[in-house]
């Protein structure tokens, strides 16, 4: 949140976070480049731009594995949402380490000819029909231009001005870039060196990106169709999604009604108030936020909106959703049309339990 | 799962037990992290044992501009009386208008030499590298008059079109698949094509590729260089260099 731009809202934690990125980074880096250069000795040395250029490019192939990882990571533990915080600067940091990756190769296998190296680059093999001489540096160059507008428009700027539904479907374009590397790898370095370690590990990496992705995928589908069972019990305008009781204080819950939109509900000071579930910022899943100095808070990023209006406090500005809601008994029930974003809504207040 | 008061706000203070968590998780990831690099890098290829040697040597000899740039120099090697070295220039440049005017001469030349599986080739210096000499005696320029050519019959080799220059030391590995872009700009350059042949061993052995009437092959075979092919050629030994005479159409990709 700001109300105004700013190139990095640095604190402790980002700060922690890209320097374990970039430590991380060295770490890989310098031990690739020493376990080569110990490996082949004299005559049989590799050359050290070939060293650098794999180095680099299993770096950043590691990171975007990561930066895949992270998200379904954080819908099945909670616990990991703080990888997620920073996976922005993350991001970036591999497309950084890619394009060192691509500058090293284009120049030193495309450089020092009578062609330019660009020329070089999209024309020295057009093999396209032939599988094994299929030419894999065009799939890295688009993988490589993916990354680069993903890094270019990862700032909140872009996020804002794309508006976040636009902005979230153009950085889902990543996964595309994913599927463009597997290739990148598997008709080029893989055709050459052909060490079951390294073709193994390019396997595991697809399973485990599409495995997570599959396990928090499933997990979200069995909540929604839990919820569109909620439709039959549709009295009038307002669905029944819950009892008071399923909602700890200053805490939220989420509720899919008849497959529709989720919707937030936040309990805190006696009341029940609802919001849409999506955070105005990346789309974070505002129902498994809290109630943090009489706000809700997005648990991806920290965003706030008063539950009772979806407003952001002031100075900020970001408005969401809010739906109607009342407590009938101890159940729940809410009207699943949303209300334009900001609009006040009186919360619905919780008659006292004298059964417990 | 964390527990109800573990909750994660980036610009608030880390709650204790998810500090701890996240320890192991940045230990873990940097360990993990260590151990890919490490392994990876312990899983590349022998990428052989070519040799670009330090400083300029001179070599006295007999220049020819066909099929390619190359001299033939008096060898005192076991069993090679004559040596056929390949001239090259600066990057991914042939030699041809270096040694403008010198075809058919007895001429120095001079640069740095890059060896393997038997075969020299030479980069000539950025200037002076070719001049008309003298100094060979009339028996030892008798001996350079005209190549020693022995046909040996027609071949089927499986291996790949390399640029001699790379596969030879100018870059490790400088052969397969990820060096097919800068093998063509080679080829293509003026750098000779040779093949790297396979047999059912593994064993390498390297050939200097003409056309059909020992002439320099044309740009046909580019769309063919580092791939896995099949050749079916004429074979003959020029003096101390094996030569595929190679038809552009009896390339078949494997």
């Amino acid at each position: 949140m700001s109300v105004g731009y700013v190139t990095v809202q640095w604190n402790r934690h980002k700060r922690v976070y890209d320097s374990l990125v970039g430590g991380g980074v060295a770490l890989y880096l310098a031990l690739f480049i020493i376990a080569g250069k110990t490996l082949y000795t004299g005559a049989h040395a590799i050359s050290d731009e070939i060293l650098a250029i794999r180095a680099l490019g299993t770096c950043a192939y590691l990171m975007l594995h990561v930066v895949l990882c992270t998200g379904p990571l954080a819908r099945l533990d909670r616990r990991f949402l703080p990888l997620l915080y920073n996976r922005r600067h993350l991001g970036v940091a591999t497309f950084l380490v890619a394009l060192a990756h691509a500058t090293i190769a284009i120049g030193f296998y495309h450089g020092f000819g009578n062609v330019n190296p660009f020329i070089s680059l999209l024309t020295s093999n057009v093999n396209l029909g032939s599988l094994s001489a299929f030419p894999f540096q065009l799939l890295g160059l688009a993988a490589l231009l993916i990354l680069f507008l993903m890094a270019a428009t990862s700032h909140d700027f872009w996020l804002k001005n794309l508006g976040a539904p636009a902005w979230k479907r153009l950085h889902m374009v990543v996964y595309l870039a994913y599927a463009l590397l597997v290739l990148h790898v598997a008709l080029g370095i893989l055709q050459t060196q052909r060490s079951p370690w390294l073709a193994g590990l390019v396997g595991a990496g697809v399973v485990i990106v599409a495995g997570l992705h599959v396990v928090a995928g499933l997990r979200e589908r069995g909540h929604d169709r839990r919820g569109a069972q909620r439709t039959a019990r549709v009295n009038g305008p307002w669905v029944d999604v819950g009892c008071v009781d399923d909602v700890p204080d200053r805490r939220g819950m989420t509720a899919t009604v008849g497959g529709g939109e989720r919707i937030a509900l936040f309990r805190y000071d006696g009341c029940i108030s609802a919001t849409t579930n999506v955070c105005a910022h990346q789309g974070g899943p505002l129902g498994e936020g809290r109630i943090i100095d009489g706000c809700v808070t997005c648990p991806w990023h920290g965003w706030q909106y008063r539950p009772g209006d979806g407003q952001s406090p002031p100075p900020f500005t970001e408005r969401i959703a809010t739906h109607r809601v009342r407590v009938v008994g101890r159940r729940i029930q809410v009207d699943p049309t949303p209300l334009a974003p900001g609009t006040a809504v009186t919360p619905a207040r919780i008659e006292e339990d004298h059964h417990g | 799962m964390a527990d109800a008061a573990e909750f994660y706000v980036g610009y608030l203070r880390m709650p204790t037990r998810l500090a701890a968590f996240l320890r192991w998780v940045a230990a873990g990831l940097l360990l993990a992290t260590a151990a890919i690099g490490w392994s990876l890098s312990r899983s590349q290829n022998d990428p052989g044992d070519g040799v670009w040697q330090d400083g300029l040597q001179t070599f006295v000899g007999r220049v020819a501009a066909a099929p390619y740039p190359l001299i033939r120099v008096p060898s005192d090697r076991p069993g090679k009386p004559i040596e056929t070295i390949l001239l090259v220039s600066q990057g991914k440049h042939g030699a041809a208008e270096r040694i403008a005017g010198l075809d058919g001469r007895i001429a120095r030349v001079r640069g740095t030499i890059l060896e393997r599986d038997g075969v020299r080739l030479l980069e000539l210096t950025e200037s002076g590298a070719a001049a008309l000499d003298e100094s060979l005696g009339p028996v030892e320029q008798a001996r350079l008059a005209t190549p020693s050519v022995a046909p040996l019959g027609t071949v089927t080799f499986y291996g790949e079109i390399i640029d001699p220059k790379c596969y030879s030391g100018a870059m490790k590995p400088g052969e397969g698949k990820t060096h097919k872009a800068c093998a063509t700009l080679c080829i293509a350059g003026g750098i000779p094509p040779m093949f790297v042949a396979f047999d059912a061993a593994g064993r390498r052995s390297v050939y200097l590729l003409t056309d059909p009437h020992g002439r320099a092959l044309d740009d046909r075979i580019l769309p063919y260089v580092a791939d896995p092919v099949e050749i079916i050629a004429a074979l003959e030994r020029c003096d101390d260099l094996y030569v595929l005479r190679l038809d552009p159409e009896c390339i078949r990709r494997r």
